[in-house]
């Protein structure tokens, strides 16, 4: 078999392979552009022949799908800025050291990241309702996500910084910088890219977020597109072209973010999980 | 206060600041409700005495009262077939896209990243696709089994005991999979491609090689992503919240879904934390294996 | 602008591990000094500590006169070479340069000017808007350099600059950093593992093993008076013989070769041996003659056989000896093959004697 032949032949079973893969992706699309009757025929017919854009019209404003995002946007954002603003440093100090201390900060980090969600929820509810907290109910899920989030974070983000050598900053220290000018002048702008790729899966993960919102934010107007979907699917529902037009949009702006960034976002990924 | 200053800009203090405020934070927002959780599940929590810290004391009686409600073994049973399938799919499915996508192809980095996908989508919304696709009368993976013949009646994969946590465990074997397959790639990919060579030369067949190379140089790789299967299944709640609810009659419900509906819908904080306490020590153990599994590259 | 440095009594612990021991050194105004050793000595660590980056434990280091032990590098008013060059990655080769003026507040003009000039003999001019990845290790080197000397700070610190260079670039930064040192008058210390990088470049050199300073000095003192075997063995390439001896009489040894030859030594002045005194005797492989024929007559001769023979056309290097391990260098090619026998005499001059138990010369 020639090399070019075997490769077209892997190829195509690539794209075979992915085609299976993201047709749950391909299906919301589908669904969402089918009328009424057309989503329940049989046998399903697998392209929109006549697509009904404006259902996505009618969902936005009939589900506030644009408040819901917004919401959503709100936390992902507040969350983001409050894990890069206090990983960073920490994930920086971690990198930079060998010893039993950092070695025991370390665990401790790892052992948080594992915490699901759904078991801390109980705690930090009562809790928060204690301190009034859940008063400002977006600021509460915020403080929890971030408190979910800078684990990982700092893992991702700590081996972006093993990867900067330290004579640079050393360099800069005997070039005049002080300890807090070495950083900010020559370390920080050196692992931005690590530092942005982990922001946005931290923004990613954040954007999606369930468990807290739906514990603590009780007020529609300020609750996120993921608790919004899940109060629009009940449980004898019929709109399921609604429902996946709400979904396509919820999930839109992150398959953007992700197209973009593809490469770097597989890459910050797989060097946090396994390194 | 000079010397403290000039340790802020020039010494350890600036090591300890950084660390301080991220740790404080942290103790603050998940070691504080870690421990917390343990206490209130040692005490008698209602609607009234939510509110205040000084709730009676009752011991274990949170435990003995969870152990001896009829639907906590079946649950557990489910959390242990949810974990053990899940893991099992997703890995045997990862690993076969992995090896698939290690033969070198024009493109085969780039389709294999499109896989990720999966993984930044947020979790409702891949239950309400794979709600929809496991639909019993209209959905499109009944209609897809029925036209190859594998099936000859509609399967009702949400209301039908038998298959409702089944639903849950198909949608998180796709959400799993390009995770596994991604792992499991880096560490084919870190595999010397002369050890091969000197094999085949060795006369090494390819079930030979995959035998007695890829298997045992991938053994780290292999408890790091089992571990982190592990992990990750057991944090999982967005599907059932978005496929089955737990339902019907708790036949799909698992632990980490139980503990937030124990909460959450019947306001029975008490028992909820029992139920997380009982799981986080679970998922503790599953993180030390992790980290012992990795822990070469975790020390750089 | 340039001063004089100086340590006393200078410890380093990491932990239980005491990486500098006791060191005493003064690197007088404007000199260039050397710190040699293998790897693990703890030249490194002394530089460092130069530096700032490292804080000693105990002990005092002054950098002209003003106490420095505990100031933060940025106040040393030191400049360091490192040994990856430590180019800021995301910075032009100007940014580089102009950067430590930048940091003490020199307006961008004046550093621009000075970076021109700094270019200028560093043979930069045309590459100032390259990025540090555009270089070749040659010009990096002359970044890092350029970066170091802008300033005309105390003192320049070399960490093994040369190490990641190829070998006749070496030769050739090596002659360019010594000009450079001239040119400036600057007090520079240069850390390396090469003695040879050592012995050309340097005043003073400072051999250290362990965390001690075994030796310094001037270059050729250290060769031709090392004062342990250490030194003498460190010192001088290839390596210096070392063969079992016992004196016979005051002025003269039995080397504990096959048929127990007798070689005068040269006292010059030093205690004469006790007859039947346990030393070892160190022969350079370059001071090693051969004379014509199996004069055994002659008192100073012995006679090895040969087991190897490298030639690299100017030089060869012969292995004699039954196992093979006493070395020789003659200039110009041997006409010999393996197995013949070499009679070799030695000038008592040059006959170094160590105490077998403590290393120490005698």
């Amino acid at each position: 078999m020639s090399e070019t032949l075997r490769n077209r032949l892997f190829l195509a079973i690539a794209l075979l392979l992915a085609a299976l893969y993201l047709f749950p992706l391909y299906w919301m699309v589908v669904t969402s552009l089918k009328t009424g009757s057309a989503m329940f025929a049989t046998p399903p017919s697998f392209w929109p022949s006549e697509p009904q854009w404006q259902t996505y019209a009618y969902v936005w404003e009939s589900r506030a799908v644009g408040r819901y995002l917004w919401n959503s946007l709100v936390i992902a954002l507040g969350a983001v800025v409050l894990v890069t603003a206090l990983g960073t440093g920490c994930a920086y100090v971690l990198a930079r050291y060998r010893n039993v201390w950092i070695d025991i900060g370390l665990f401790l980090i790892l052992m948080l990241q594992v915490l699901p969600a759904s078991l801390m929820v109980t705690p930090i509810f009562v809790g928060f309702s204690q301190f009034g907290l859940l008063a400002t109910p977006r600021l509460a899920v915020i403080l929890a996500i971030a408190a979910k989030a800078m684990p990982f974070f700092v893992v991702l983000v700590r081996s972006t910084f093993m990867s900067v050598p330290a004579e640079l900053e050393e360099a800069g220290l005997v070039d005049g910088n002080s300890r807090v000018g070495a950083f900010l002048f020559i370390v920080l702008p050196l692992a931005r890219n690590g530092i942005l790729v982990s922001a946005i899966l931290i923004f990613m993960q954040a954007f999606g977020e369930f468990v807290y919102s739906k514990s603590m934010i009780q007020a529609a107007e300020l609750q996120p597109a993921s608790v919004g979907l899940n109060s629009f699917m009940g449980p004898n529902t019929n709109e399921w072209n609604n429902i996946m037009a709400f979904a396509a949009m919820y999930v839109g702006p992150i398959l953007a973010l992700f197209v973009l960034l593809q490469r770097r976002i597989v890459s910050g990924l797989t060097s946090g999980a396994l390194k | 206060m000079k010397t403290m200053f000039s340790s802020l800009r020039d010494g350890r203090g600036f090591d300890v600041g950084l660390v301080a405020f991220p740790m404080g934070f942290l103790f603050l927002l998940s070691g504080l409700p870690l421990l917390y959780n343990v206490v209130m599940s040692v005490q008698e929590v209602d609607m009234f005495s939510l509110g205040s810290f000084a709730r009676p004391f009752v011991g274990l009686k949170n435990y003995a009262t969870l152990f001896s409600q009829p639907e906590t073994w079946p649950i557990l049973k489910n959390t242990a077939i949810f974990v053990v399938a899940s893991i099992a799919g997703q890995f045997l499915i990862g690993f076969g896209l992995a090896l698939f996508f290690w033969n070198e192809f024009p493109g085969a980095s780039w389709l294999r990243g499109l896989f990720l996908v999966s993984w930044v989508m947020p979790g409702l919304v891949v239950g309400a696709i794979w709600n929809w696709i496991l639909s019993g009368d209209f959905g499109v993976l009944n209609y897809v089994l029925r036209s190859v013949g594998i099936i000859s009646g509609n399967i009702f994969w949400r209301s039908d005991p038998n298959f409702a946590l089944w639903a849950v465990i198909i949608a998180n074997i796709w959400l799993g999979i390009s995770f596994n397959m991604i792992l499991l790639s880096v560490g084919l990919s870190s595999i010397p491609k002369d050890l091969y060579e000197a094999a085949e030369l060795d006369g090494a067949g390819a079930w030979a090689r995959f035998r007695t190379i890829t298997l045992p140089m991938m053994r780290a790789t292999i408890g790091a992503v089992v571990s982190l299967g592990l992990i990750f299944t057991l944090q999982q709640f967005d599907l059932f919240a978005a496929i089955t609810s737990g339902g019907p009659n708790n036949a799909s419900n698992v632990a980490q879904y139980w503990a937030w509906d124990l909460s959450f819908r019947q306001y029975d904080f008490a028992q909820g934390a029992t139920i997380s306490v009982i799981m986080i020590v679970f998922v503790m153990i599953a993180s030390v294996i992790y980290v012992r599994s990795t822990r070469q590259e975790v020390r750089g | 602008m340039t001063a004089q440095i100086e340590l006393s009594q200078v410890n380093k612990h990491y932990g239980a591990y005491h990486a500098l021991k006791d060191i005493n050194l003064t690197i007088e105004k404007g000199s260039f000094v050397a710190l040699v050793g293998p790897s693990g000595c703890g030249k490194s660590t002394l530089l460092r500590s130069l530096a700032g980056l490292e804080k000693i434990t105990a002990g005092r280091l002054t950098i002209a006169g003003a106490e420095m032990t505990a100031v933060p590098p940025r106040k040393r008013d030191i400049a360091m070479v490192f040994q990856s060059y430590a180019l800021y990655p995301h910075m032009t080769v100007e940014e580089n340069l102009i950067y430590p003026l930048r940091m003490r507040g020199v307006s961008k003009t004046n550093a621009k000017a000075k970076a021109q000039e700094v270019a200028g003999f560093t043979g930069l001019s045309g590459l100032l808007t390259r990025y540090p990845r555009q270089l070749s290790g040659g010009q990096r080197q002359r970044v890092a350099m350029g970066r170091a000397v802008i300033r005309s700070p105390k003192a320049f610190l070399f960490d093994e600059p040369l190490s990641n260079l190829d070998a006749a670039l070496r030769v050739s930064m090596r002659k360019e950093i010594r000009a450079l040192h001239d040119r400036l008058g600057a007090t520079s210390v240069y850390v390396t593992h090469d003695q040879i990088e050592a012995m050309t470049m340097a005043d003073h050199v400072v051999v250290m093993r362990d965390g001690v300073i075994e030796q310094q000095g001037a270059p050729l003192t250290l060769y031709d008076r090392p004062e342990n075997r250490f030194v003498a063995g460190f010192i001088g390439s290839p390596a210096m013989n070392f063969i079992a001896a016992r004196a016979v009489d005051g002025a003269s040894i039995a080397l504990d070769l096959p048929g127990q030859p007798v070689i005068a030594v040269d006292r010059k002045g030093a205690a004469p041996l006790a007859p039947g005194q346990a030393v070892t005797a160190g022969l350079r492989p370059e001071h090693l003659r051969i004379v014509d024929g199996e004069s055994g007559s002659d008192h100073q001769a012995f006679t090895l056989p040969v087991r190897l023979i490298e030639s690299t056309g100017s030089l060869t290097y012969l292995s004699l000896g039954d196992t093979g391990d006493i070395s020789l260098v003659e200039h110009g090619r041997e006409h010999l093959r393996p197995g013949d026998r070499l009679t070799l005499t030695i000038d008592p001059g040059l006959v170094h004697l160590f105490d077998p138990e403590t290393g120490r010369r005698v």
